[in-house]
């Protein structure tokens, strides 16, 4: 109720009204559109990302060149490279389990891509970019998130391969350690924010914490709770399997995990829906801790897209420069570690929210 | 309202990868090969299925999970009620105490199955063995 409160029309309405459509039709048309809009923006940054932006910044990292023969600063290669994968011949090694073989790429970029239906992007113009503001927005966005390990399972499996068949599940055991430092992390979250709905959380952010020299800095949880916003981060990378968190593809232990036996548009899909994953797990992290789409001058949407794209960078930063950790410490880091620090978390933040107010 | 409009992107969501497909289906070449079809294995033929008996090591860790799932499930509605109740009036101990006491009981269960050794990687005896043997020389 809140984002109504607030006066907030959401991305479909506005489309319905742009358009002078009304009732159902307007809704469903509205609504088809806007999930159209969103989705193409999110396909629009992995393009950038993929081919493109993760080569450059690993070769930043490790001091070489990387693509720049095709177009400005070589950014035709996301063309090339789109064409050049989508055909390559799909390969489907024997006694693959068909159905899920060819479902499990279709999972897991829907499941990330149905995770931005509920975050607030911000305004771009007259439009304000934001599908959908159900009351339980941050549940449904880490139920969302968490269909992902289905796919991967599915995938693993089906292969019939080995390598495969532990990257799989690899990724379980990664997924249930890393879940609930994850969930009660964003607890504590809530505790301040008082609401699970993701306009509440970001309105909340925008009170001043203090005033230093005339600049107000704004509440963002990260502010006021940092050591949530570090733990949150580090589970947040184990979630979406990243460095130092990768062992489900652990290319030196078990070759590419679960994709292994994936090629042509198969890989594509992989590969495009770990992607939106780093970034539905940057858009989370903005939405819940830094403010979502607030910030001084430009637009709304620009800063939640430097947001995401800040915790993309830093996602590539810990690949160029952390050791990935073993399966064992993996679980030990997540049961022994996390879940204490998460609870411990939880709980000061309750007793010194409880004595202050 | 929110519910149409998330549907639509769920829609969306399985439109592109399958649009994907079919567009690669038009582009790419067939030729199939007995050969390619085997599955890769460090450049061996692969023996035997890769649907293979292993020790997945974390059944007792999955079980944990279910508990912790639950309780993170029943932490929720607490954390969203927490402050207004608190503004509202209602005492610390009512408020806090019991939300302090379900977390103590499952950190005593969480105690308790680190202590019989459930949260850590099993070691194979071969490999420890084996680490000593490398130590000792």
């Amino acid at each position: 109720m809140a984002g109504l409160l607030q006066g907030e029309v959401l991305l479909p309405e506005q489309l319905a009204d742009l358009m002078g459509l009304e009732g159902p039709l307007g809704v469903a048309v509205g609504a088809l559109l806007g999930a159209f809009i969103v989705g193409n923006i999110m396909l629009a940054m992995t393009g950038v990302a993929g081919p493109w932006a993760k080569r450059k910044i690993t070769a930043a990292f490790t001091d070489r060149f990387a693509v720049n023969r095709i177009g400005p600063f070589g950014l035709f290669i996301i063309v090339a490279d789109s064409v050049r994968l989508l055909g390559k011949e799909l390969i489907i090694p024997s006694n693959a389990d068909r159905p899920s073989y060819d479902l499990a790429p279709i999972v897991l970029p829907a499941s990330a891509l149905l995770g931005f239906a509920v975050i607030p992007m911000g305004d771009l113009g007259p439009l304000n970019i934001h599908l959908a503001d159900p009351e339980a927005g941050l549940a449904l966005v880490f139920a969302f998130a968490s269909i992902a390990s289905i796919a991967l399972v599915m995938g693993g499996y089906a292969s019939n391969n080995k390598y495969s068949l532990m990257g799989g599940l690899r990724a379980v055991a990664q997924n249930i350690a890393y879940e609930i430092p994850l969930i009660v992390t964003a607890m504590s979250v809530v505790i301040f924010a008082g609401s699970l709905q993701m306009s509440t959380i970001v309105a909340e952010q925008g009170a001043t914490l203090v005033s230093l020299g005339g600049i107000d800095i704004p509440a963002w949880y990260a502010f006021v709770n940092p050591f949530a916003f570090v733990l949150f981060l580090v589970a947040n990378m184990a979630e979406i399997g990243r460095n130092p968190f990768d062992i489900p593809e652990a290319p030196t232990e078990i070759v590419a995990g679960y994709q292994t036996e994936y090629s042509s548009v198969y890989f594509v899909l992989f590969y495009l829906g770990e992607f939106l994953h780093i970034f539905l797990g940057g858009a989370i992290m903005a939405t819940i801790f830094l403010g979502g789409p607030a910030g001084p001058v430009l637009p709304g949407f620009v800063w939640f897209v430097i947001k995401i794209w800040a915790f993309f960078l830093f996602t590539q930063w810990a690949r160029s420069a952390l050791p990935r950790v073993r399966i064992d410490q993996l679980i030990e880091i997540g049961w022994k570690g996390m879940l204490v620090l998460s609870f411990a978390n939880l709980v000061l933040t309750a007793i010194i929210v409880g004595v202050i107010a | 309202m929110s519910w149409i409009a998330i549907g639509a992107l769920a829609l969306v969501g399985v439109a592109i990868p399958l649009a994907m497909m079919v567009v690669s289906a038009l582009l790419r070449p067939a030729v199939p090969e007995q050969g390619k079809k085997t599955t890769y294995e460090s450049g061996e033929i692969p023996t035997g299925s890769g649907r293979i008996q292993l020790n997945i090591q974390y059944y007792m860790v999955a079980l944990l999970f279910v508990v912790f799932d639950i309780e993170t499930v029943m932490i929720f509605p607490w954390a969203v009620m927490y402050r207004s109740a608190l503004e509202a009036g209602v005492p610390l101990s009512q408020a806090l105490l019991p939300m302090l006491l379900f977390v103590g009981i499952l950190v005593i269960g969480l105690v308790w199955a680190w202590r019989i050794g459930a949260v850590e990687w099993t070691k194979s005896l071969r490999a420890t063995a084996q680490k000593t043997e490398r130590q000792n020389t």
